[in-house]
This record gives structure tokens, sequence and C-alpha cells, in this order.
């Protein structure tokens, strides 16, 4: 029911932003990659997330870095097949004692189809939907150990040097099976907005510098184990974050400052700190 | 603080070349468009630096089109014709449709 209440309100505020005159470009999310017909896009990035507050007396700490890898191509004009790999890193410090991890998150393959898109010399207005699917490949530490489908909804609108971005998605954790230990993990809704402004840089109208907000707010559900949630799973969080994004011809270098400004642990979990992202996209 | 001037120096380096490149593509298309049939059109939906390629790069696989050039903030195409070959305006408009843009009306 509170799922469905907030899918509801995702659809408002999807109806509320192609409605306005308000605008973005994300940095944080991939669905916004939209490459010509057989064009290519690479994005590759480093994110940084560090979580502690320890509520136990344990004094947990844990520092994460992962480095995704994205491939996006433009297979029609209205379809955009994409591949994201990402390697991560673990650093965890408890009661005196630390580990570290290094290994694959699982492969996810999305598809993004243009529903709409109107371009005139005022603005420009777009909306796909997408389907995204996570393969669970990646190794024991940083695998989900199930299939997950992410379906979701991304709106852009560009009007003169203001940009605004709206995605919505879904991820339906565990939708064919559970894993190893038949527990079958929490669902995550993501809601993301991002604004951006761009500064012209030179004459040539081939540098761009774009100063960017985005407000990102996840809901992950609670795991369940023979009908019951699992404790100490599930939480929400509200991330406000700026940055930039530097584009030179067909070459964009992007960083970001997440900012968690609210959040709700269901249980005894560490806080989210705050995290960052440094990347680039290449196009050709 | 080795690794943030070794950062710098990769960004930095990055950018000339990125830099570079662009100011590389202008002056061919300029230079070319003096010997050749240049056409202007109309484009709608480009929003940022990095839709010049796309568009650039499936109207250049036309035949006949020596140089094409976008401009994302005037909204326009550069086409250069290659001289004693002719070019189908509809090929250039079906181009600009591939590239996820809107043509339209030809300037020039």
């Amino acid at each position: 029911m509170r799922t469905l209440l907030l899918l509801s309100l995702a659809a408002l505020v999807v109806l509320a932003v192609a409605s306005s005159n308000a605008i973005a470009a994300g940095i944080s999310v991939d669905a916004g990659l939209t490459p010509a017909e057989d064009r290519w896009i690479l994005r590759s990035q480093v994110r940084y997330m560090r979580r502690n507050n320890d509520p136990t007396p344990m004094d947990r700490r844990m520092n994460m870095y992962a480095f995704p890898a994205v491939v996006a191509y433009g297979l029609r004009p209205d379809f955009t097949l994409m591949v994201r790999q990402v390697v991560k890193h673990m650093d965890m410090s408890m009661a005196g004692s630390r580990s570290r991890t290094t290994g694959l998150d699982d492969l996810f393959i999305l598809g993004k189809y243009k529903l709409y898109r109107r371009n005139t010399p005022q603005y420009t207005f777009g909306i796909a939907t997408t389907l995204g699917l996570e393969i669970p490949t990646g190794t024991n530490s940083f695998s989900s150990g199930t299939w997950d489908a992410q379906p979701g909804l991304y709106t852009s609108w560009r009007s003169g040097p203001w940009a605004a971005d709206f995605n919505v998605a879904y991820s339906w954790n565990g939708f064919a099976d559970r894993d190893e230990s038949g527990v079958n993990p929490g669902d995550e809704l993501s809601l993301d907005w991002a604004l951006a402004y761009q500064l012209s840089i030179g004459d040539n109208a081939r540098v761009t510098l774009a100063p960017v907000l985005e407000l990102s707010y996840r809901n992950i559900s609670s795991d369940r184990q023979g009908g019951l949630d699992v404790a100490n799973t599930g939480e929400s969080v509200l991330y406000l974050s700026p940055g930039a994004k530097l584009t030179v011809s067909s070459f964009i270098l992007e960083a970001l400052l997440q900012i968690p400004v609210w959040q709700d642990q269901q249980g005894l979990q560490l806080d989210r700190n705050l995290g960052f992202i440094l990347g680039s996209r290449y196009m050709f | 603080m080795t690794r943030c001037t070794a950062l710098f120096l990769t960004l930095s380096a990055l950018l000339v070349c990125g830099t570079g490149c662009a100011v590389t593509d202008q002056d061919v298309t300029s230079e070319s468009a003096q010997n050749s049939d240049t056409r202007v059109y109309e484009v709608f939906g480009m929003d940022c630096p990095g839709c010049h390629g796309g568009v650039e790069k499936l109207v250049k696989k036309i035949p006949g089109v020596q140089q094409a050039e976008a401009n994302w903030q005037k909204k326009q195409l550069v086409v250069a014709v290659r001289p004693g070959t002719e070019l189908n305006d509809e090929e250039v408009y079906d181009a600009i449709r591939r590239a996820n843009f809107t043509a339209g009306k030809r300037i020039k």
C-alpha cells in the first residue's frame, strides 16, 4: 500500500515537472544517457560513500568506493540500450578490527524507449520509459543474489540554458527468486530530480560549464524471509547534491557532492554520511 | 598530495585536448565551406555541445556531404556539399530526425 502511494506521488511529480518550466541534468542517474542512432556514450565514475554513527557500542564504520562503467548505444532514434558494471571496494571497521573487500557488483542492463519528444525553438520536452534487469553475476560480498527488475520513467525539459530532468524507478528485487538463504531483498523506490544551468565558455559553442543541483530520494523496503521483515534492514534517505558539469565538445567531466539531509534507518544500521561522485562521459 | 596533482594534470590535459579538437573541426568546416555549396538548416532539440556529434556523424554519412557542423546555441546545422554532387534536403532532414532532433526550415 505504501509503495502504491509513493508511486502515485511519483506520477504526480512527473506531471508537475512536465507542466512547469523547471530544469536539470543528472550526474547520479544513468537513465538520462540518450545517444543518437548509431552513437555510443561511455561513462565512468568514482563514487564514494561513508557510513558511520553506529547506534550500537561496536563503533562500526564503513567506507565504500564504487567504480561504475556504463556503455550506452543508440540502437534506433527511439531506443537506447545500456550496460553497467560496477567494481566495488569496501573498507569496514568494527570494535578495533578492520576488513577490506573488493569485488564486482551485479551486471545491470537497461533499455530506454522514447514515448514522446517535442523539439521546438523555445523548448525541448521528452518522456521515456525504462526497463532494467540486474543479473546476479557479482561476487558474493556485493551481489544481491537475485534477479531484479527495474521499470522506470524519465522526463527531461530543456529551455535555453536551463535543463531539468526527473527520473522515477522502482527496483523489484528478487522478482523471480530468492537468495541462497531464502531471503527476498527489499524493493527500492528511487526519485531523482536534477536542475542545471549551462554557461558558455568562449564563443564557439563547444565548451560549457553547468552548475547542477540534484535532489534524490531512496526508499528501500525491509528484506523479507518466511513472510516476515528481516530485522535491521530497510531505510529511507533524501540527498541534496550540488555539483558541476564541464562539457568540451563530446567530452564531459562531472562532479557531485551528495549530502544526506534526511534519513530514516529501520533498525541498527549505520547512518549515511557525505558522499561524492567524480566522473567523465565520452560520446562518439 | 601527489595523487591530487596527478588528477589535476590529467584533467587539464583532457580539457586542452578536447578544446583543441573542437577548434580543428571548426577550421576544417570553414575552409571547406568556402569551396563548396553550403546549406544552413534550423535544428531544434540540441541542448549542449555533446549534441553536435550525433547529428554531424549522421549527416556526414550522406553521399555528397563534404562537411557538417552543428551549433546548439544558434540551433543551426551547416552542411557543405561536395562540388559536382547533388544533395537532397530530405536526406538531411532524415538524419536530423534519427539524431533525435527536429528539422526547421532551410535558411540558406
